[in-house]
């Protein structure tokens, strides 16, 4: 069973001699539960990978599928459902909403998915105590560090009991402590929580967290290395 | 070199006898993993610092059956050279390094592929350094903060190692235009006309793998 | 409370100093819209019996078809009429004064030979005229031999409030206590002793009768309206009874009609700029939230969320802006009530009482305050709807897109321009006026476009100002970057200028036509007026006689008159005024809409007429048609030359021609109105009273002086003309607030980089200067378009008047200098508090201000 099964998939920005093929044919598998990274250099295509497997982007060609469901044949309000329920993302820049509190951003998503606002931030709460915030539930964004904002981002992705977390570069405006402390968080993700967890960085120190590293170059599937056999003891 | 540094600084804490003091320079090193010390050299090394004055040898007699060993104790030259260590900075290492000069013969004898060659070292590196990450995380930060530190040290340096890799790679193609670097031969006849010589390898960039 | 609540809400009070502007132009909206609404009908009311009163006229007026008394009690039938709104019976007779009565001297002529006996129920005559006092007070329920009487009948019998009035009655000799006094009449005759029906009913021996019933029906009824509310009184009255009504009181209510229409265009324009400003900051608050907005898209929201989300904001903003709209619109109703009461009661006698509120009004003012903050709102939220996730990752993907749909709007806009130019010329009033909106409509559409080349225009002058450290070119370069913003703010300020430059245009052609129209009709040295100018039908004339007399005079260089008789046309009443095409030429003139003075001559040449704007439109003819007229010999034919009005005859369905024909074709020969002109160098007080001592023969002529009359007319002209302008100034305002609003949303916006300016060595001052000369900049496009639009607006409603009435455009100047002062006023008044907080800001926090 995987949660994450692409075929062929390829992404071409652009039409005609300006097109640009983002991603080429690739084909790979995450399993639930295992740390991905993917890395490669600027402008190989790993965002793009990422966008694709979060249904934020739509494929050119080959198919992709979440968690059984095959995102091309998904509207976007079917897409918005899935990313709802299955997926929690984490972004580079946090993108917490200012004038909400810590509790309240990390209740987001159920909050928007209908459950009560006291019960999602319990909820929250209960992932930002995890986290190391259960001090900081009713600090605002720009009371927090940098670190602490990555924090409360994780704990959104994960209020939803997503089975697939996507980072975009998470550790790519924090320093090297918060980004160590970041990379930790996301293994501890994978491993405590068993979510897969499919992490895009061009930091390896941050890669070297991962089970697994899929290397891309040129839209282009180069090498995949396992770093760690995946357990099923954890 | 810094085992007789070390050694003069462990037995300025308390005067020691040999076998304890290779057991506390493990402790401090992190582990026999990390740097494995053979008592002979330890041996050595005190024999040498002694022959130096830097420390002197007492016997402490055995109880019941044990047998008398030697304490060493730190003497007034042993602690200003102790001082003298501390004062100056360390020189860097420029070690040999075998995987630069596995590229370039690859490079040059056209047996390999460099980016093969790449690829094989980066995946052995990030298998490495994700085993140290794996060890290091294991570590309480409370009592093992020593080793976490050497641990991150060997950590930064496979980074490093990582994101030269990356550098190298974007530029295996501009290394394969250029002259490959001749041997200079000084003593006999005179440089040909033209032979300018080359710069290459660019320095500071290599270190060992060790 | 529901996510998309929480949210606005926290956005909302996140962001309270735009919070509060953005509310403050909803308020602005509702204030105008409903304050102008709630003055506007209690003036207009007032103004309308006033007026009404004044003139002598009355929706309908019945009276018994013998010209007898009849029985009250019908008024309670007439109730029953749909949209009668009042009714004042009265018992009217006019009695004769012995000859002499007054001075007692045979060998003067008598100035008075008639009062006119009023007899009316108090409170109830009051509801259909006003009766202004000018001393003393109005009759009571208690009052028994008490009369109020004008104030030149009053100085003609030497009374005052609390004398006696002796008058003649079937009942012999009465004693009236005069208790209150109305103001004089212009022109004599129509002298009123207004008393308690009883007492009429007593002197004149008519018991329990009525002879007049007077009624007024609700305002601003069409012309249609109008019609059935007179057949259904035709058939309450049944056959004794008849209708009449008054032809000039339609012109009445269409001029009336048009003040509310020109009022509720400008409550309109004023919500239209609110909606500008709040659309503008919408379209910043969803360009700055992008990344909100995309993140809340990638978390799960679905478009209606995010589209709730602002339009929730919205609605709060909406829903507060028009809660104070109508508290201050209340205020200010009082507030303008207080002040016109002043000025309004020294020349038309209008007592203003608190402003009524109407809770239709209230409910379309809330309405249209809300509604048009959420349609405005609605564009930006959908754009924020359609925020791909991506975009929370990649930001810059947005400000692409913005500038192509620039782009295409410049282009319709374009054509916009054209059509609504075209419009001008078709002469069509069914497509000037939307003409005049559509290129309000195209101005806004192309102003993006025209941004970069104005800012570069004016960036220029500014640059001069500023000339040290290169500020201006920093402020030109700001606003080039979000062409967008500055030309919706640009556009909100000019809609405001372009009403006052509108303004200025219309006033000061209509200032001009009447100036230019009482010099022409009234403008002669002399004037013998009758009684009722305009009313010739109720006037005694004179024998060509007079006019022979009056030639004789030495110094007289010109006699004119008017000789009026009636007919009609294809059913419709004419009023004819004959006149002498030479002399009236030389004295007096018509202003030509049609045709021009040629054709004098060939009135004078045969069955020709010339006709005024009404009279064309009355009987569905054009000039050069032949048209039938009604004599008491059967129908005559004649021909159109030309079409032209006078002041005097503007309202009345009329035709001129010679007197020749008058008199041949409908037997009336009497002199109604006669204008003369002195020659040169003439001595003024010697003919002046050799006139008078003429006139003195004919009491029912007054001799004015033209040059006098001219002045009067005109110094109250200024006074209304005044109150209008300065209204039109409070319609600016909005613009205050847009450019407010848009200077601080850019110092918010760009925070970062005056922090970075600041640490790179600019100034306070320079900071401060970089604002001013933004605003500075963004008022000269905004006043530009607006002088531009209100050009064009201006002379659109010129075009559609002159339709109508003969109106020539004259030039805005003062409206265009109004609109630059107010125009770059309000642009550095605007600054004030963004530059001050630009300048204010702590260096290193807004180093960090995401």
């Amino acid at each position: 069973m995987t949660i994450i099964t692409t075929s062929q998939l390829t992404k071409i920005y652009g039409s005609g001699p300006t097109a640009v093929t983002a991603l080429d044919r690739v084909s790979l598998s995450v399993e639930p539960g295992e740390f991905v990274a993917i890395m490669g250099p600027s402008g190989c295509g790993k965002s793009t990978l990422l966008h694709l497997i979060g249904g934020l982007d739509k494929a050119s060609g080959g198919s992709i599928a979440v968690d059984g469901h095959n995102l091309n044949d998904l509207g976007d309000d079917e897409l918005t459902e899935l990313r709802r329920r299955k997926m929690g993302f984490v972004f580079q820049f946090y993108n917490l909403i200012p004038v909400m509190t810590a509790a309240e951003n990390a209740a987001l998503p159920v909050t928007l998915d209908g459950v009560r606002p006291a019960e999602a931030q319990k909820k929250a709460a209960e992932w930002l105590e995890r986290f190391g915030l259960g001090e900081r539930l009713n600090h605002r964004p720009d009371q927090l560090s940098g670190g602490q904002q990555q924090r409360v981002a994780i704990a959104r992705a994960l209020v939803a009991e997503p089975q697939l977390i996507l980072a975009d570069e998470p550790t790519g405006n924090l320093d090297t402590t918060s980004s160590d402390e970041i990379a930790g968080l996301l293994r501890q993700v994978s491993k405590e929580y068993g979510r897969a967890v499919v992490m895009v960085t061009h930091d390896p120190r941050i890669a070297a967290y991962a089970d697994r590293i899929i290397f891309l170059k040129d839209g282009k599937v180069v090498e995949e290395t396992i770093l760690e056999k995946k357990s099923k003891t954890h | 070199m810094s085992i007789r540094h070390a050694l003069l600084g462990l037995l300025a804490q308390k005067p020691r006898h040999g076998y304890e003091l290779r057991a506390a320079f493990e402790a401090v090193v992190g582990g026999s993993e990390a740097w494995d010390v053979k008592p002979a050299q330890i041996y050595t090394t005190l024999d040498r610092l002694e022959e130096a004055g830097l420390v002197e040898r007492h016997s402490d007699l055995g109880e019941g059956s044990e047998p008398a060993r030697r304490v060493y104790a730190l003497t007034e030259p042993g602690r200003a050279a102790l001082h003298e260590w501390f004062a100056a900075a360390v020189e860097a290492q420029h070690q040999r390094d075998e995987f630069f000069v596995k590229l370039m013969v690859a490079l040059f004898s056209g047996e390999a592929k460099p980016e093969r060659i790449i690829q094989t070292q980066r995946v052995h590196l990030y298998k490495e350094m994700h085993a140290m990450t794996t060890l290091r995380d294991s570590y309480d930060p409370r009592c093992a903060m020593a080793q976490i530190l050497l641990l991150d040290k060997a950590i930064m340096h496979l980074e490093a190692d990582l994101r030269w890799m990356d550098i190298t790679e974007m530029r295996i193609e501009a290394i394969k235009g250029q002259p490959f670097p001749e041997p200079e031969i000084r003593p006999r006849g005179r440089p040909r006309k033209g032979d300018t010589g080359s710069t290459f390898p660019p320095p500071g960039s290599v270190r060992s793998d060790q | 409370m529901n996510i998309q609540l929480t949210l606005a809400y926290r956005y909302l009070w996140g962001r309270k100093l735009r919070t509060t502007l953005t509310t403050l132009a909803i308020i602005f909206g509702v204030l105008l819209i409903f304050g102008m609404n709630t003055v506007m009908p209690t003036m207009i009311a007032a103004l309308q019996a006033n007026v009404q009163g004044a003139e002598g006229n009355v929706d309908f007026t019945i009276t018994s078809a013998s010209g007898g008394s009849f029985d009250p009690a019908i008024v309670e039938k007439l109730w029953q009429v749909d949209g009668v709104r009042a009714i004042s019976p009265s018992l009217q007779r006019a009695l004769n004064l012995p000859l002499d009565y007054l001075d007692g001297d045979p060998a003067r002529p008598d100035t008075l030979n008639a009062v006119n006996l009023v007899g009316v129920t108090p409170e109830v005559a009051r509801s259909v005229r006003a009766y202004p006092i000018v001393a003393g007070r109005y009759l009571d329920d208690s009052d028994n031999a008490s009369a109020v009487i004008t104030q030149t009948l009053a100085d003609a019998f030497s009374v005052k409030v609390g004398d006696t009035l002796r008058l003649p009655s079937a009942a012999g000799m009465v004693e009236l206590t005069v208790v209150g006094l109305l103001p004089g009449r212009i022109a004599p005759g129509n002298e009123e002793v207004l008393v308690p029906l009883a007492q009429a009913q007593k002197m004149t021996g008519e018991t329990g009768k009525v002879n007049v019933i007077e009624l007024n029906i609700e305002a601003f009824a069409g012309q249609e309206r109008r019609a059935r509310v007179q057949t259904d009184l035709e058939a309450a009255l049944g056959e004794n009874l008849r209708v009449g009504t008054l032809m000039s009181g339609d012109e009445l209510f269409a001029a009336l009609e048009m003040g509310q229409i020109a009022l509720s265009i400008f409550g309109a324009l004023a919500l239209f700029m609110g909606g500008f400003i709040i659309f503008n900051t919408f379209r910043t608050v969803v360009t700055e939230r992008r990344r909100d907005i995309g993140m809340l898209h990638a978390l799960g929201a679905t478009r209606r969320t995010i589209l709730g989300m602002i339009l929730t904001e919205g609605l709060i903003q909406g829903l507060l802006g028009s809660g104070l709209g109508l508290f201050f619109g209340y205020l200010m109703a009082v507030g303008v009530m207080r002040l016109a009461q002043g000025p309004m009661s020294a020349f038309i006698n209008i007592q203003l009482g608190w402003p009524v509120i109407s809770p239709g009004l209230v409910i379309l003012s809330v309405v249209a305050g809300v509604g048009v903050t959420v349609v405005a709102g609605l564009i930006p939220a959908l754009r924020a709807s359609r925020v791909t996730p991506l975009e929370a990752l990649r930001p810059s993907l947005a400000e692409v897109a913005e500038k192509r749909d620039a782009g295409y709007g410049a282009l319709a806009g374009l054509v916009v321009l054209v059509l609504s130019i075209a419009a001008i010329f078709s002469g069509q009033a069914a497509f000037i006026i939307p003409g005049g909106f559509a290129f309000l409509l195209g101005l806004v559409l192309v102003a993006p476009a025209l941004v970069r080349p104005f800012a570069n225009l004016f960036g220029r002058v500014i640059a001069l100002m500023y000339l040290r450290a290169g500020i201006g070119g920093l402020a030109q370069n700001n606003l080039s970057r979000q062409p967008s913003r500055v030309a919706v703010t640009a556009s909100a300020s000019m809609l405001g200028l372009a009403v006052i430059v509108a303004a200025g245009g219309l006033v000061s052609s209509m200032a001009g036509l009447l100036g230019g129209m009482i010099k022409d009709s009234l403008g002669s040295d002399y004037l013998l007026v009758p009684p009722a100018i305009g009313v010739w039908g109720t006037n005694v004339g004179a024998t060509p006689a007079l006019a022979e007399s009056l030639r004789e005079i030495d110094d007289v260089a010109a006699v004119s008159t008017f000789r009026y008789g009636t007919s009609s046309s294809n059913g419709q009443a004419i009023s004819l005024i004959g006149i002498e095409p030479v002399a009236f030429q030389q004295v007096s003139g018509l202003m030509f809409s049609e045709g021009s003075r040629a054709a004098y001559a060939e009135v004078a040449s045969g069955r020709v007429l010339i006709v005024n704007g009404p009279f064309l439109i009355a009987t569905g003819t054009q000039v050069g048609d032949k048209v039938e007229l009604l004599t008491p010999n059967g129908y005559v034919s004649y021909r159109i030359a030309a079409s032209a009005t006078d002041l005097l005859n503007a309202k009345l369905t009329t035709a001129y021609l010679s007197q020749e024909n008058l008199q041949a074709d409908f037997g009336a020969s009497e002199d109604v109105f006669l204008q003369l002109n002195l020659e040169p160098g003439a001595d003024r007080e010697a003919v002046g009273a050799r006139i008078k001592t003429l006139a003195a023969d004919y009491p029912q002529f007054k001799v004015i002086s033209g040059a006098d009359y001219y002045a009067s007319i005109m110094a109250q002209m200024d006074a209304a003309f005044f109150g209008i302008i300065a209204l039109f100034i409070i319609l600016a305002f909005p613009s205050l607030i847009a450019m407010l609003n848009t200077l601080t949303i850019s110092v918010i916006e760009r925070t970062r980089e005056i922090g970075m300016l600041r640490a790179v060595g600019a100034t306070r001052t320079q900071i401060r200067s970089l604002v001013v000369a933004e605003a500075l900049l963004l008022a000269a496009i905004g006043t530009a378009l607006g002088i531009l639009g209100g050009l064009y607006l201006g002379y659109v409603f010129v075009a559609a008047i002159e339709i109508m009435f003969p109106m020539g455009y004259y030039f805005p100047l003062a409206g265009i200098l109004a609109a630059i002062a107010i125009g770059l006023l309000f642009g550095a008044l605007a600054a004030i508090i963004p530059a001050r907080q630009a300048a204010g800001m702590n260096v290193v926090e807004a180093l960090r201000y995401e």
